[in-house]
């Protein structure tokens, strides 16, 4: 084998590019995320619900930068489209009233239950709707699916998550790059 | 919409550049033809093939959207490619041939359909495509293999994982051999061998894995080939009589459209693909499409019925280590197709390298695990988790067809619909399977074994070939039995499916009616 021609990689320099005052920025996710880079698809409504919920499903989606993730790949056009969703059977043009609708009947849920937005929540209480709505979807639902929603939104969790350098260095995993991709996304 | 028609006349003009496609344009360009590849997708070179299960995505189907019904639908999006090389640029080179008892399925078991041609007729293309491209494995170690040469290159090494879940087909009674692949185990004809890190999902860029970028479609280019890329075929044109192709219409990156012209046409866009473009160039001489005058253009659409077996071994596995379409093979239960209520052909994949994401990473196999415990189940997995999958046969049934929808694309050209459901004896095969995989894997020291949901592996059918035109689509060379120069190539042609990987058998078959149209055929079973 010729294992000595490949390079393991031990650092964590995955780019995220994006244009900030008409300049092309390349950050990390993680400092998308802290820097509070703006959103072109999602609201800051979304944002949040976005997040508490990613978070929730897969510990680190937040810091990972999974708002950052969804909303740049809402923005792209089909061709340029990274989320899974192309492989499971949803329009490309229905992609942002997938999420839309996903994110604002998990809000409305949380409201129903708790009388609280989904993105203030405590834990206990986030886990509580998730054993819900990744069972069935709740009556008072009208988005897409809540088990398919769910599914969908953990797999993009776990793509930023665990998908790139850093999630392989996070769970044990020699990333072993040919070609190391230049952004993380 | 500007309209570009010019007096370029090409000796053969092939659509599609993937695994077939290269093939045809290969040889005709070695044979001093003239030749022009129009590929939808954009271009792609080796170092655009980033080692990343999110950029792997972009190698997916981006064209136009496929609409899809049935109990077991053919996942298009994840089965086709998008882009120069097709499928096969993201292909796991998993390269077994088919067996004898694959090819006259109606004859011997009343079942589905026959090809027009045998093994023996096959093989001395899958022995010749074997030579050039090199696939690496042990001939003998594989008892079921029908006749063909030996391979040329040694197998690939077997990894933790592989060598765990071989104990669990031992204690089983059953056999593995090492996986053939056309994957180098050592450099082989000037491409290097493989470092055994499992991206084979997000292309090869060292061409150790044979994509059409690093064989037939790089010996093509060698040899004055020409590919245009976004450039999408939105039409087949044919003469007056209705019995000649004269060319194509297709559409480039800005929409305008072009006319080109050729003696020879094939159409070798995938299976759905190619059965969508006949229906949609329907005309006066062809009014339910090419060649579609008994209303088999589309039918016998099939995916190969697919489960994963998955479990956590106490010894550590390395499962990101080798190649992403397993290190062992098993086809132990593939000469007796007939199984009480259960019918088909079945393999097992065995010890699958492993990505953290994406649908078959190890996330998604326990999508009922979240908040803190996916954590300690991924960081358990990433070292300790073994998986191999059930490959079956799907049995070609008239219903299961592609068919236009009411919906178009951006070039006015209908959308295609494709609807794929499995009877009873498929599913009766599929759960016995599952049954047996998970009893292998308790077997092995996995402590709680679970199976992954079914899905559509490969896409085959729709333009099927066959012994006449009451029966078929084209002639036993993929040659459309109403037009005398248009030819299919690609896994469309199959009138069976088998349970094996089709890559190896689309090559051979397009080494074959590349012969034909050359003029070389060549004969069957050479001594």
């Amino acid at each position: 084998m010729e294992h000595d021609r490949r390079r393991f990689l031990k650092s964590s320099g995955i780019a995220l590019s994006a244009i900030v005052g008409g300049e092309m920025l390349r950050v990390s996710p993680r400092s998308a995320q802290a820097a509070a880079l703006p959103y072109q698809i999602l609201t800051e409504e979304e944002v949040a619900t976005l997040q508490g919920l990613a978070e929730a499903i897969v510990p680190g989606a937040r810091e990972g930068g999974i708002s950052h993730y969804i909303d740049k790949q809402l923005a792209a056009a089909a061709p340029n489209c990274l989320l899974m969703l192309k492989y499971l059977g949803v329009p490309f043009e229905d992609y942002i009233g997938f999420y839309r609708g996903g994110l604002r009947s998990a809000d409305r849920l949380a409201r129903l239950r708790f009388s609280l937005s989904w993105s203030m929540l405590s834990a206990e209480q986030a886990q509580t709707l998730l054993v819900e709505m990744s069972g069935n979807t709740p009556l008072q639902w009208d988005g897409p699916p809540a088990p398919f929603f769910f599914f969908v939104l953990r797999a993009d969790s776990s793509d930023v998550v665990y998908g790139t350098e850093q999630g392989f260095e996070r769970i044990g995993m020699p990333y072993m790059a040919h070609i190391e991709p230049a952004q993380a996304w | 919409m500007q309209r570009i028609s010019t007096d370029e006349v090409f000796d053969v003009l092939v659509v599609g550049s993937g695994a077939a496609g290269s093939v045809i344009a290969a040889q005709a360009a070695r044979a001093g033809k003239r030749v022009l590849v129009l590929e939808s997708g954009p271009a792609r070179q080796m170092s655009d093939l980033v080692s990343s299960q999110l950029w792997a995505r972009r190698l997916k189907w981006s064209g136009a959207p496929v609409e899809e019904a049935g109990n077991l639908p053919i996942g298009h999006n994840f089965n086709a490619g998008w882009g120069t090389g097709g499928s096969a640029l993201h292909q796991f080179a998993v390269w077994p041939r088919l067996h004898e008892n694959d090819f006259k399925l109606k004859s011997d078991y009343g079942r589905g359909l026959d090809w027009p041609i045998e093994y023996d007729d096959l093989r001395p293309y899958y022995d010749r495509v074997q030579t050039e491209v090199g696939i690496s494995g042990d001939a003998r170690a594989e008892k079921w293999r029908p006749p063909g040469q030996k391979y040329p290159m040694a197998p690939l090494p077997v990894f933790a994982q592989g060598r765990l879940i071989d104990k669990g087909f031992v204690a089983q009674g059953m056999t593995t051999a090492p996986i053939p692949v056309a994957i180098n185990s050592e450099n082989y004809r000037g491409r290097k061998a493989c470092l055994y890190d499992g991206w084979c999902d997000a292309g090869c860029p060292i061409g150790a894995l044979a994509n059409p970028l690093a064989t037939y479609l790089a010996w093509a280019l060698e040899a004055g080939a020409e590919i245009r890329n976004r450039a999408t075929v939105v039409k087949i044109l044919h003469d007056i009589s209705g019995r000649i192709a004269t060319g194509v219409e297709y559409c480039d990156a800005d929409g305008a459209r072009h006319t080109v012209r050729a003696s020879t046409v094939v159409l070798a866009a995938f299976a759905v693909q190619n059965a969508r473009l006949l229906l949609a160039s329907a005309s006066e001489r062809h009014p339910h499409g090419l060649s579609n005058k008994n209303d088999l253009v589309g039918r016998y659409l099939m995916t190969h019925p697919a489960n994963s077996i998955y479990g956590l071994f106490s010894d550590e596995t390395q499962p990101h280590l080798g190649p992403t379409g397993g290190q062992l093979i098993n086809h132990d239960h593939y000469l007796q197709k007939e199984k009480g209520k259960a019918f088909g052909s079945y393999q097992w994949l065995i010890a699958n390298a492993l990505k953290p994401n994406d649908l078959l990473g190890i996330a998604n196999t326990r999508p009922d695990i979240y908040g803190a415990a996916l954590n300690d189940f991924m960081r358990k997995a990433a070292s300790h988790m073994g998986n191999m999958v059930f490959v079956g046969e799907d049995l070609a049934l008239a219903e299961n067809r592609i068919e236009l929808s009411e919906h178009k694309d951006d070039y006015g050209v209908p959308l295609a619909r494709a609807t794929h459901n499995i009877l009873d004896p498929t599913a009766l095969l599929c759960d016995a399977a599952v049954a047996q995989g998970l009893a292998v894997f308790k077997s092995a020291g996995a402590a709680q074994p679970w199976a992954g949901p079914r899905i559509g592996m490969h896409i085959m059918g729709g333009t099927v070939m066959g012994e006449n035109a009451a029966s078929s689509v084209t002639n036993q060379y993929g040659r459309l039995h109403e037009l005398d120069n248009l030819f299919i190539a690609g896994p469309g042609l199959f009138p069976s499916s088998g349970a094996v990987n089709p890559t190896f058998t689309i090559h051979a078959l397009a080494l074959r009616t590349a012969d034909h149209i050359l003029g070389s055929d060549m004969p069957s079973n050479p001594a």
